[in-house]
C-alpha cells in the first residue's frame, strides 16, 4: 500500500503514458514505510479558567478549551460543560503542543557510544547524494529524547537527516508516544519532507581525502545545480518509457514538483541566498531554512520567497559559519514579515523551545522589538505546522483541529513552569501528577544507576 | 574652585579602575540570608562595597544607578567553563589543553584572552567570574590547573592562578591508560610519592617545612609541585568525573589521603548524597542535564542538586548547557540551568548561592556577597536573574560599571530596520 503525498498533477504531465486511464501518483509520492500510527483511547476533558494562547495569535483569560474524540470542540469563555471531565486551570497557560522541526532523535541517541563515532545513522555519508535514504529506517524509537520532549510538552517532532551531504534524504514526522518501531509513532498526511545542506559540513566532509564531494561553497552550489538538471533530464527520459526507476532522482524531482519540501541547512545570507537563487532556477520553494544565523540581514529574500526560517536563540560561534548570530533573530524577522519558528536540533534544548523563544524575546527587547506571548508561542506551535504541512490539523487550538495541546503550570515562557498534563489526539501522554512507576523508554528500564 | 579641586582630587585619589557608585532602589540579594534587602542603596567605592542601607541616601556627586525596584545579585560566577580559552571551532582559536607528552601539568591563565567575544557576551550576560577548567591532558589523569578569571575590561581577565588540581576519571576517547582502574592507580601513586618524598625531605633534615613555599617553579609540573599542596591541604584537587562507582572512589581517597577533593560534573553525585556530605566533598554541577551523553552519565537528572543539598553537599553550578552552551553561552546557559534546578526542587535562594557564594567558597576563599567590605562585583537586572527572558541592565565589576553590550547587541541593532 502506498500513501500518497500532494498533489498528482506534476506526476500525470511527467509520467502517464499517452492514453492512460487513471491518474497514477509518481513514484516520488509514493511512501514504502506507511504510518501505523494509532491514536490512543481520547480522555475527553473542560480546561476551566486558563490563560489560553491559540497559537495564531489569539489570547484569552480565563478561557475554557473543550476536547471530545480527540479533537478540539470548542475555545472561549464559560464553555458549557457536555457532561466530560473537568480540569480546573485556573493561573495555569494552554497551548498547542510545541513542535520541533529539528530533531535527530532516534538517530544521534544517547549515551552515544564507539559504534555512533564509527558509524553514525545520523545520515549516509558515503556520497554527497544521499537522495535515496529515508531517515525512518535508522530510527531506534526507544531514544530518550522522546519521553523527555513529550514531559516538556512536545507533541510532534520531525525528524531530519544530518547535513554532512549535500541531498541528506526524506525526513519523518512523529508523534513522541511509544512504540517499538517509529512506524508506530509516524504522523501521515503532512508533506513529505527533504534534508538539504550548504556550507562548512558539506564542503568539509568533500574536503577529506577519504570523501566524495565538492570542497568549496561554490563546489556545492553547482554540484546541487548539477544534480537538478540530472533529474529533469532523468524525467524526461524516464516518460518516455526510456529509464528504470533511480531513487535519487526520482527525490530530486519531486523536490522540482513541489511534493517534496525541502529543509535546507544553512547559515550565512550569502549561502541561504545562492540555494533560494537554485530554488528559483528549477522552479520550487524551499520549505524552510534552517539554523538560518544569517537569515536576519537578508529578510525580503527569504519573504519574497516565501520561505521559513527555522532558528536557535543562542546558538553561535561554534563553527566559523556561525559566528554572526544573533538571538534576536526570531523577533526581528518576524517583524519584517518572515514565517519563523524555534528549532531545537538537540534533545536536550529540544525539550526548552519556549524558553529558547524567550531568550529571543528578551534580545529583540534590548533593541526596542516587545515581542508579546501570544506572538512568542506561534515561533513554536502554529509557523511549525505550516512547514510540515500541518496547517489545519495540528498547531493551532481551534475547533475542528486535533487536541495536542499542553496545559503548563504557569507561564510557558517562564523556567519554573512545567507541562502538567500533554494531550496527543485528545489522549493524555504525559500527566505529570501521576509519573510512570517505570522508566518509559526500553533503555532506560532496569539498568542500574538509573533510578 | 575648591569644590571643583575637591573633587578632581577624589577622582584622582581614586584609582583609575574605580569608581564611586550608589545603586539606588535595589531589592538587594546580599546572600546573607535567602531573602532580598528591599529598597537598599548599595554604595561602592574604590572597588569595593561600602555599605548596603534600606532606603539609604546617596552621597553627594556620585554616579547613580537606579535600579527601579529590581533585584540586584552579586556577580555571578560560573563554576566550571572555558570561556577566555576558545573563541571558535579553528584548533588555531583554542588553547583548552595541553598537549605536551612530556610535561604534566598545564595553566591556563597563561592563555586567557579577555578581548574574545565570549568575554563580552557573558559580562552581558551578568557572570563577573568563573572557574577556567582544563582539558585533558596527554599525562592522564592530571589535565592542569585551573584558574579564576574575572570578566573585568580589557585584556588581563586573570583572576587567581592554579587553584586546584585538575584530574579527569572515567570512560573516553581522551583516556590513554586504559580503564578507570588504572587513572585511579596513576592518581594515587602521584599523591602516595608526593608525600612520601615530602616525608623523606622532614626527615632529612630533622625539621617541619613549610610546604606553601617558596616552591620552585611551582605549576610548571603540577603533578609533582602543585600536588604538594594538595597533600598538605592547601591545594584542592578536583575530580571531573561522573559514575557512582568514580565518585565514591573519589571518597574513599579523600579519606585516605586527608585532602580536599572537589567533585567536577558528577552525573551521579545524587547517588552517593549522603557519602559526599559526610566527606564534606562540594559538587559543581550542570545543572540542566538530563540525558547521558555516555554510560557514565546514566541517571543525569534535574534534582542532582536539589538532593545534593538537602543532604548537605555544597553545590555550584558549572559545564551548564553542555557541549556548545557551556562555553558560547555560558551566562545564559548559567543562569538557565540554576531556574531548572529550581523547578526541580532546589529553593531560589539555594540557587543563587550556587552561581555566587558557594564556587567562590569552593574554588577560592569565599566573598561573592553584597555585604560592606565585599568585592564591587554586582549585576542590575530587570527581571529575576535566574529567568532566560531577564536582560541585565548594569554590570559593575572591581567597581567599575563596564558594558552589557556583547557584539551580538551591536550586530541587531545594525540591521535592526533591513526589511
Amino acid at each position: 500500500m502506498g500513501v500518497r503525498f500532494g498533489s498528482a498533477i506534476a506526476a500525470v504531465a511527467l509520467l502517464a503514458a499517452p492514453g492512460a486511464a487513471q491518474v497514477r501518483p509518481a513514484p516520488w509520492q509514493e511512501d514504502p514505510f506507511p504510518s501505523r500510527y494509532r491514536p490512543a483511547p481520547p480522555d475527553d476533558m473542560l480546561l476551566r479558567g486558563a490563560t489560553v494562547l491559540d497559537g495564531a495569535g489569539g489570547r484569552i483569560e480565563g478561557g475554557d478549551v473543550l476536547v471530545r474524540g480527540g479533537k478540539i470542540v470548542a475555545v472561549g469563555k464559560a464553555l458549557a460543560n457536555p457532561g466530560v471531565r473537568e480540569v480546573d486551570a485556573k493561573g495555569r497557560w494552554v497551548t498547542p503542543g510545541v513542535i520541533d522541526v529539528h530533531t535527530h532523535n532516534g538517530t544521534f541517541v544517547v549515551p552515544l557510544t564507539d559504534i555512533d563515532r564509527e558509524a553514525s545513522d545520523v545520515a549516509e555519508v558515503s556520497s554527497p547524494n544521499g537522495a535515496d535514504t529515508w531517515i525512518e529506517t535508522a530510527v531506534n524509537p526507544q531514544d530518550m529524547g522522546f519521553d523527555r520532549g513529550l514531559m516538556n510538552g512536545v507533541t510532534t517532532m520531525q525528524i531530519l537527516p544530518g547535513s554532512t551531504p549535500i541531498f541528506a534524504g526524506r525526513s519523518v514526522v512523529v508523534k513522541p508516544v511509544r512504540g517499538a518501531t517509529v512506524w508506530d509513532m509516524k504522523v501521515s498526511g503532512n508533506a513529505q519532507g527533504f534534508k538539504m545542506a550548504c556550507g562548512e559540513n558539506p564542503k568539509s566532509w568533500g574536503a577529506d581525502d577519504d570523501n566524495e564531494g565538492p570542497t568549496s561553497r561554490q563546489g556545492v552550489i553547482a554540484y546541487m545545480r548539477q544534480a537538478f538538471l540530472d533529474a529533469q533530464a532523468y524525467g524526461r527520459e524516464r516518460a518516455a518509457g526510456k529509464m528504470g526507476r533511480d531513487l535519487k532522482k526520482e527525490a530530486l524531482l519531486g523536490i522540482i514538483a513541489g511534493d517534496i519540501r525541502v529543509n535546507l541547512h544553512c547559515y550565512r545570507a550569502n549561502d541561504i541566498a545562492s540555494v533560494l537563487a537554485v530554488a528559483k532556477e528549477f522552479g520550487f520553494r524551499i520549505g524552510a531554512i534552517h539554523h538560518a544565523t544569517e537569515a536576519y540581514k537578508i529578510p525580503g529574500l527569504l519573504r519574497e520567497s516565501g520561505t521559513c526560517a527555522a532558528v536557535w536563540a543562542d546558538w553561535w560561534g561554534f563553527k566559523i559559519e556561525a559566528q554572526d548570530a544573533v538571538r534576536a533573530e526570531a523577533p526581528l524577522l518576524e517583524r519584517a514579515g518572515v514565517c519563523v519558528m524555534m528549532h531545537s536540533d538537540s534533545a536536550a534544548d529540544g525539550q526548552r523551545l519556549n524558553i529558547t523563544a524567550a531568550k529571543a524575546a528578551a534580545a529583540g527587547r534590548r533593541i526596542g522589538i516587545e515581542t508579546p506571548p501570544e506572538t512568542m508561542i506561534k515561533w513554536t506551535t502554529s509557523n511549525p505546522a505550516k512547514l510540515l504541512g500541518l496547517a489545519g490539523r495540528v498547531g493551532t487550538l481551534k475547533a475542528g483541529y486535533q487536541a495536542d495541546l499542553v496545559l503548563w503550570s504557569g507561564d510557558p515562557f517562564s523556567i519554573y513552569t512545567k507541562a502538567d498534563l500533554v494531550l496527543i489526539d485528545g489522549a493524555v501522554a504525559w500527566d505529570r501528577s501521576k509519573p510512570p512507576a517505570a522508566p518509559v523508554s526500553d533503555f532506560e528500564l532496569g539498568r542500574g544507576g538509573v533510578r | 574652585m575648591i569644590r571643583t579641586i575637591a573633587m578632581l582630587l577624589a577622582l584622582t585619589a581614586t584609582p583609575a579602575a574605580a569608581q564611586t557608585i550608589a545603586v539606588t532602589h535595589a531589592e538587594a540579594w546580599t546572600m546573607e540570608s535567602g531573602e532580598p534587602v528591599k529598597d537598599a542603596t548599595i554604595v561602592i567605592e574604590n572597588g569595593k562595597i561600602v555599605s548596603v542601607t534600606p532606603g539609604g541616601g546617596v552621597p553627594e556627586g556620585v554616579r547613580v544607578i537606579d535600579a527601579r525596584g529590581k533585584p540586584v545579585t552579586p556577580g555571578l560566577m560560573n563554576g566550571a567553563t572555558q570561556v577566555g580559552l576558545i573563541e571558535t571551532a579553528s584548533a588555531d582559536t583554542r588553547d583548552q589543553g595541553s598537549a605536551d607528552e612530556r610535561n604534566a601539568g598545564f595553566d591556563p591563565s597563561r592563555a586567557l584572552n579577555g578581548n574574545s567575544t565570549l568575554v563580552s557576551l557573558i559580562r552581558a550576560d551578568g557572570i563577573t567570574r568563573a572557574l577556567i577548567y582544563p582539558s585533558p591532558s596527554r599525562i592522564p589523569v592530571f589535565a592542569g590547573e585551573p584558574a579564576i578569571a574575572r570578566f573585568r575590561e580589557g585584556v588581563d581577565i586573570l583572576g587567581e592562578r592554579e587553584v586546584a588540581v585538575y584530574a579527569v576519571i572515567g570512560g573516553g576517547a581522551w583516556d590513554r591508560v586504559g580503564s578507570r582502574a588504572q587513572q585511579w592507580a596513576v592518581l594515587r601513586k602521584a599523591l602516595g610519592d608526593a608525600k612520601r618524598a615530602m616525608a623523606a625531605r622532614d626527615a632529612g633534615d630533622g625539621k617541619k617545612r613549610d610546604h606553601r613555599g617558596p616552591p620552585p617553579g611551582r605549576g610548571r609540573r603540577a603533578g609533582e609541585e602543585l600536588i604538594r599542596g594538595v597533600i598538605v591541604g592547601e591545594t584542592p584537587l578536583a575530580i571531573h568525573t561522573n559514575r557512582e562507582s568514580d565518585i565514591r572512589e573519589a571518597i574513599r581517597l579523600a579519606s585516605e589521603f586527608g585532602i580536599r577533593v572537589i567533585i567536577v560534573e558528577g552525573a551521579q553525585a545524587w547517588r552517593a548524597a549522603e557519602q559526599l556530605a559526610a566527606a564534606k566533598i562540594p559538587v559543581v554541577l550542570d545543572p540542566s542535564t538530563n540525558l547521558p551523553g555516555g554510560f557514565d552519565e546514566l541517571g543525569a537528572r534535574q534534582d542532582n542538586a536539589a538532593i545534593l543539598t538537602r543532604a548537605g553537599v555544597k553545590v555550584a553550578f558549572g559545564l551548564a548547557g553542555g557541549r556548545i552552551h557551556s562555553n558560547y553561552n555560558a551566562g545564559m546557559a548559567l543562569r538557565e540551568g540554576a531556574g531548572i534546578a529550581v523547578a526541580n526542587g532546589l529553593s531560589y535562594a539555594e540557587a543563587l548561592r550556587a552561581v555566587t557564594v558557594n564556587p567562590l567558597s569552593i574554588w577560592s576563599k569565599g566573598g561573592g556577597t553584597l555585604t560592606a567590605g565585599a568585592d564591587a562585583d554586582l549585576v542590575v537586572w530587570d527581571g529575576d536573574p535566574l529567568e532566560p527572558s531577564t536582560n541585565v541592565t548594569a554590570v559593575i565589576i572591581e567597581g567599575r560599571q563596564l558594558s552589557a553590550r556583547s557584539r551580538q547587541d551591536l550586530l541587531a541593532e545594525r540591521y535592526k530596520d533591513v526589511r
